[in-house]
């Protein structure tokens, strides 16, 4: 006797969003309707996109292994950019300006805006683009980029509750898609869209950033978060339909683990747990564990039988 | 909306329709309707025009157009006889008014002179207009006319720049203009200093509201078109755009025009002569024109009306401050000075004024300052706030006086204690060295009310009074204020009002749950009253509070309303279909995990068990608090078993479906101490005075068998009342 399987049937759907315009080759995630990964009920017009994270100064606490990928370029946005697309075939880009922050460096938001700039005409995959934190200083950098770079459809990491009506009237004016990043915690993330759209934003311009706790870090925590938000978005609830975002290397590489050994290891195993928990775009530091997730990714999507 | 004021703007209104036509068919007849005009560096063309007409004047052709249709709008100008209605007439008279102005503004010469600045440049507008959108710029002030002296001009700019409010100066009074005024004064104007005058002419004053435009079309997102459109960018304008206008000097009918033009925005008009005013709210958030404001109140008068809000950045006071010096204290030999303990009288009181009755910012201090006292001195203290607010309530006093322990403990080297008139504070010597003195309690106050509660506190005052004489004429009002409002509170009933609160605060991790918050029966966590969730939803309506109307009964006995559970259907996600609020069996409410007590039925006593979250032992159901959290919390509905917040016990409302507190055969002795005399007297209530010597508790027995015994033994009604399932 067969086993039958009775599809699920959702009332809501994951918003489409689409990242990059004007001179990106634009991608687009979300638009899936069932449960991650239930591809044998649900329909996902768009696979799970990864991106690599480069840095605008030479990152002080990457530990070599994923410092060893990057040597040479470490700090060269440009050139750290085509490393990432044309040798380690990354989807997309995310520019982290961490030398902005007021203790490290304190770079202007002049000198953040030519670093995107340079990024931009080094490849052409979408960027994303994150600052040095919440506060004055990354609305600062930010609005700067953002008026620098109208009309090519940047994703700036990030809005939260306390700080979003900069970045909100930044991305409205200069057609930008804009992360809101809530604390590991639904409510909030519902309450910053609901703000989001009452500052004009257009939702389908949004992501949501649910806060990643890495493998042995929370992770778990930012699983059942998601999932929720996951279910609220495919039971109808159209404030949390926003597909998510999780930067996993940044988390990952945090880990005391990785230290010792496996740091790929412990990259992969984080965003694969994240991927089924219903991340859509996945920032990673180490080229290995893009290619490996690359792979586990066209298995499950492209039909393949995987090992 | 006053005749006076309509009449003159319909009529303002035709004069300058007439004027603009006028210079339009000779500009036409002299250079051709093919002729280009614009304002310089912007891509919104005309921007009023765009956003009021949604059309994109390039050409003077364009423009006649523009004009045309706006003509369209005047009213017939209103007679002896017709009376009603005015409003709408007389706002279509001021939106032409503004597109004639623009109109103008645009066929004049421009010629730089002086100190005017004419039309603004769009990437002034990018730099500037998102300070507004954000809030970083709480507003701007569009000034019409002329201050009766250069000294009043001066300081009106002084007191806008102060609050960090934009200032955009046009048209003049007999002549006289206020950037002339400031001018003379030495006063410098551009955008660095946020005084920008666009021109003399009372026509000039539409590109402030052409700014206002395109703040609207480039951080709103928003796109010219056809009524809809227009409309999206006025009710952006009142939402996001904190401007208003003040009238100075004379207002004459092209001025009347002007502000009818700018109320369309939401834009309140202060005016410091005595014209009429427009009282009731409509477009505008509150007042449409509020006259014969001195000029010294005008900015804070106008902030008041427009509804602006003004945050500290840096609290004023000598020491470090925030929440980590919460719980600090201040110890015996580095005491400066100390108020209350058991020493001398010491209580803080916060109450509600009128908006016109506080001077909003006034500290003071009656009686000895810390200099004035030896080293270690013991004074009494009253610490009196008034505050004043648009939405504020005299329900929320207690709410925000309650704040009061939190915001003094907060500054490094302040101790306090306590709440009400038990209050103990102490200040430090290294407090007192760096500067801090006792008016520093008022200035933390002040600032931390008006930060943390901006949505119901406009105004605050502090008194702190220092002197046995003054404290002691005080305290009757405040101990007549705390008896009425815990008398209040305890008429406040399920029945007397028509609306509960939700929380929904902990659906992050327990995805189901939802909190029904009644005046009869807090939130489980112990953390929110009916009270709170009714000031938390006024001040922040996106959150996790939100008003559920009752509507009609379902079940008095078990508390069931049927606008209660279509709530609790769509919030729980359709997992539960109903909730009682007065029974722990039937449709119990479901708990999140933060419940301050667990109630459960003990099978064979008849009754039921509290045990609170810090009791770590055994209870006579068999389980600790931690095995019966599991089973009670998560957002599950389990009969038997509920998760409360420890005054519920005292609810006349308390399982009232079930037996209520007769029900109660063992607690813990934590949970007594915490309800004491008060536990005490609802035993008396309920004609049982003897029933809280029979509640069993773990100095008793930790075990079902010999609670039994003793609930024999003490012939405890529960046992009476018969099993509850």
């Amino acid at each position: 006797m067969s086993l039958e399987l009775k599809p699920k049937r959702w009332a809501g759907a994951i918003r489409e969003v689409t990242l990059g315009s004007g001179s990106r080759r634009p991608v687009t995630v979300g638009g899936g309707n069932g449960l991650p990964l239930h591809t044998f009920e649900a329909s996902f017009p768009h696979r799970p996109v990864f991106a690599l994270e480069i840095t605008d100064v030479a990152p002080p606490r990457w530990i070599d292994t994923v410092r060893q990928p990057w040597n040479g370029v470490l700090g060269q946005p440009a050139a750290a950019a085509r490393r990432a697309v044309d040798e380690f075939g990354a989807d997309l880009v995310m520019l982290h300006l961490m030398g902005t922050h007021p203790d490290r460096g304190n770079r202007s938001p002049d000198d953040a805006a030519a670093d995107v700039r340079a990024v931009l005409e080094s490849v052409r995959v979408p960027l994303i683009v994150k600052g040095p934190g919440a506060g004055p200083k990354q609305n600062d950098v930010l609005a700067r980029v953002a008026e620098e770079c109208q009309g090519e459809g940047l994703v700036l990491h990030s809005a939260c509750q306390e700080e979003y009506k900069t970045l909100a009237a930044v991305a409205v004016a200069y057609g930008h898609v804009l992360v809101a990043e809530s604390p590991i915690d639904m409510n909030i993330a519902k309450q910053l869209n609901i703000l989001l759209s009452d500052a004009s934003m257009d939702l389908r311009h949004t992501l949501i950033d649910p806060l990643t706790g890495g493998l042995g870090y929370g992770l778990e925590y930012t699983y059942s978060v998601m999932e929720r938000i996951r279910l609220a978005a495919l039971g109808g609830d159209a404030m949390l339909s926003s597909p998510m975002i999780c930067l996993v290397g940044e988390e990952a590489w945090k880990a005391k683990e990785v230290k010792v050994s496996g740091g790929v290891h412990w990259e992969v195993a984080t965003a694969l747990t994240l991927i089924e928990a219903g991340a859509e775009v996945l920032v990673l530091r180490h080229p290995e564990a893009l290619a490996r997730l690359r792979k586990q990714v066209d298995c499950w999507f492209g039909g393949e039988t995987c090992r | 909306m006053s005749k006076i004021i309509a009449e003159a703007a319909i009529r303002g209104a035709y004069a300058c329709m007439n004027r603009a036509e006028a210079m339009l068919s000779e500009a036409i007849h002299r250079h051709g309707r093919a002729k280009s005009i614009a304002f310089p560096d912007t891509a919104y063309a005309l921007p009023v025009i765009l956003a009021l007409v949604g059309k994109r004047v390039e050409k003077l052709g364009d423009l006649e157009e523009a004009l045309q249709v706006a003509r369209t709008w005047l009213p017939a100008p209103p007679t002896e006889k017709l009376w009603l209605p005015y409003l709408g007439g007389t706002l279509d008279a001021g939106a032409a008014t503004l597109v004639a102005h623009e109109a103008v503004e645009a066929m004049k010469p421009r010629l730089a002179f002086d100190f005017w600045l004419g039309p603004t440049p769009d990437s002034i507008l990018r730099e500037q207009g998102i300070k507004l959108v954000d809030g970083r710029m709480p507003g701007f002030a569009a000034c019409v006319g002329a201050a009766p002296s250069d000294e009043v001009a001066e300081q009106l700019a002084r007191d806008l720049q102060e609050r960090n409010i934009l200032v955009f100066m046009g048209g003049n009074t007999g002549g006289e203009t206020m950037a002339a005024q400031l001018n003379r004064r030495g006063v410098e104007m551009n955008w660095e200093t946020f005084l920008v005058p666009y021109g003399p002419d009372t026509s000039s004053i539409v590109h402030a509201l052409g700014f206002a435009c395109r703040a609207a079309f480039t951080f709103g997102g928003l796109r010219p078109g056809g009524i809809k459109e227009t409309r999206e960018i006025l009710l952006y304008n009142k939402r996001r755009v904190m401007a208003f206008v003040l009238a100075l000097g004379e207002v004459d009918d092209e001025k009347y025009a002007t502000a009818a033009g700018a109320i369309n925005f939401g834009f309140p008009v202060i005016a410091d002569t005595d014209i009429p005013e427009i009282l009731p709210s409509g477009i505008c958030t509150y007042e449409h024109v509020v006259a014969n404001v001195a000029h010294r109140d005008m900015p804070s008068r106008a902030v008041e009306v427009r509804g602006v809000k003004i945050r500290t950045v840096e609290i004023p006071i000598p020491v470090r401050h925030g929440p980590a010096f919460e719980g600090e204290r201040v110890r015996k030999e580095d005491v400066a000075v100390e108020f209350g303990g058991k020493y001398t009288r010491c209580f803080e009181y916060l109450t509600s004024r009128p908006m016109d009755r506080l001077q909003d910012g006034l500290i003071r201090v009656v009686g000895p300052e810390i200099a004035d006292v030896p080293e270690g001195a013991r004074l009494p203290l009253a610490i009196f706030v008034e505050v004043a607010g648009r939405k504020m309530q005299p329900e929320f006093e207690s709410i925000l006086e309650r704040h009061i322990h939190s915001f003094l403990s907060e500054p490094m080297g302040v101790m306090h204690l306590g709440q009400r008139d038990s209050v103990w504070l102490r200040i430090s010597k290294k407090a007192r060295d760096a500067g801090f003195r006792i008016e520093h309690l008022g200035t933390v106050l002040l600032h931390k009310l008006r930060n943390d509660f901006p949505a119901i506190v406009d105004k605050v005052q502090v008194t702190l009074f220092t002197g046995s004489d003054d404290v002691e004429k005080l305290y009757p009002e405040a101990a007549a204020a705390y008896q009425h409002r815990d008398e209040r509170m305890g008429a406040l009933t399920d029945e007397s009002v028509d609306i509960f609160y939700s929380c929904a605060l902990c659906q992050s991790y327990a995805p189901n749950h939802v909190c029904i918050i009644t005046p009869e029966r807090l939130g489980l966590c112990g953390a929110y009253n009916w009270l709170d969730g009714k000031a938390a939803y006024e001040m922040n309506p996106h959150g996790g509070n939100l008003p559920v109307k009752k509507v009609e009964v379902v079940d008095p006995v078990l508390g069931q309303w049927k606008g209660i559970n279509d709530f609790i259907q769509n919030a729980s996600n359709g997992a539960f279909l109903k909730f009682s609020a007065y029974s722990m069996i039937n449709d119990p409410m479901t708990s999140c995990g933060c419940f301050e007590c667990i109630a459960c039925i003990l099978p064979g006593t008849g009754g039921i068990m509290i045990v609170d979250r810090e009791f770590s032992g055994q209870t006579p159901v068999g389980m600790t608090f931690s095995s019966l959290a599991e089973m009670t919390g998560g957002g599950q509905q389990t009969p038997g078993f509920i998760g409360i917040g420890t005054l519920y016990i005292l609810s006349k409302k308390f399982i009232s479906a079930d037996g209520g507190l007769a029900r109660l055969v063992w607690t813990t002795t934590r949970v007594k101490q915490k309800l004491g005399d008060k536990l005490r007297q609802r035993c008396e209530e309920i004609g049982q005075p003897e029933l809280y010597g029979k509640i069993a508790d773990e100095t008793i027995c930790t075990e079902l068998e010999p609670l039994i015994e003793h609930l024999a033994a003490v012939e405890h009604p529960a046992l009476a009342l018969g099993e509850m399932i």
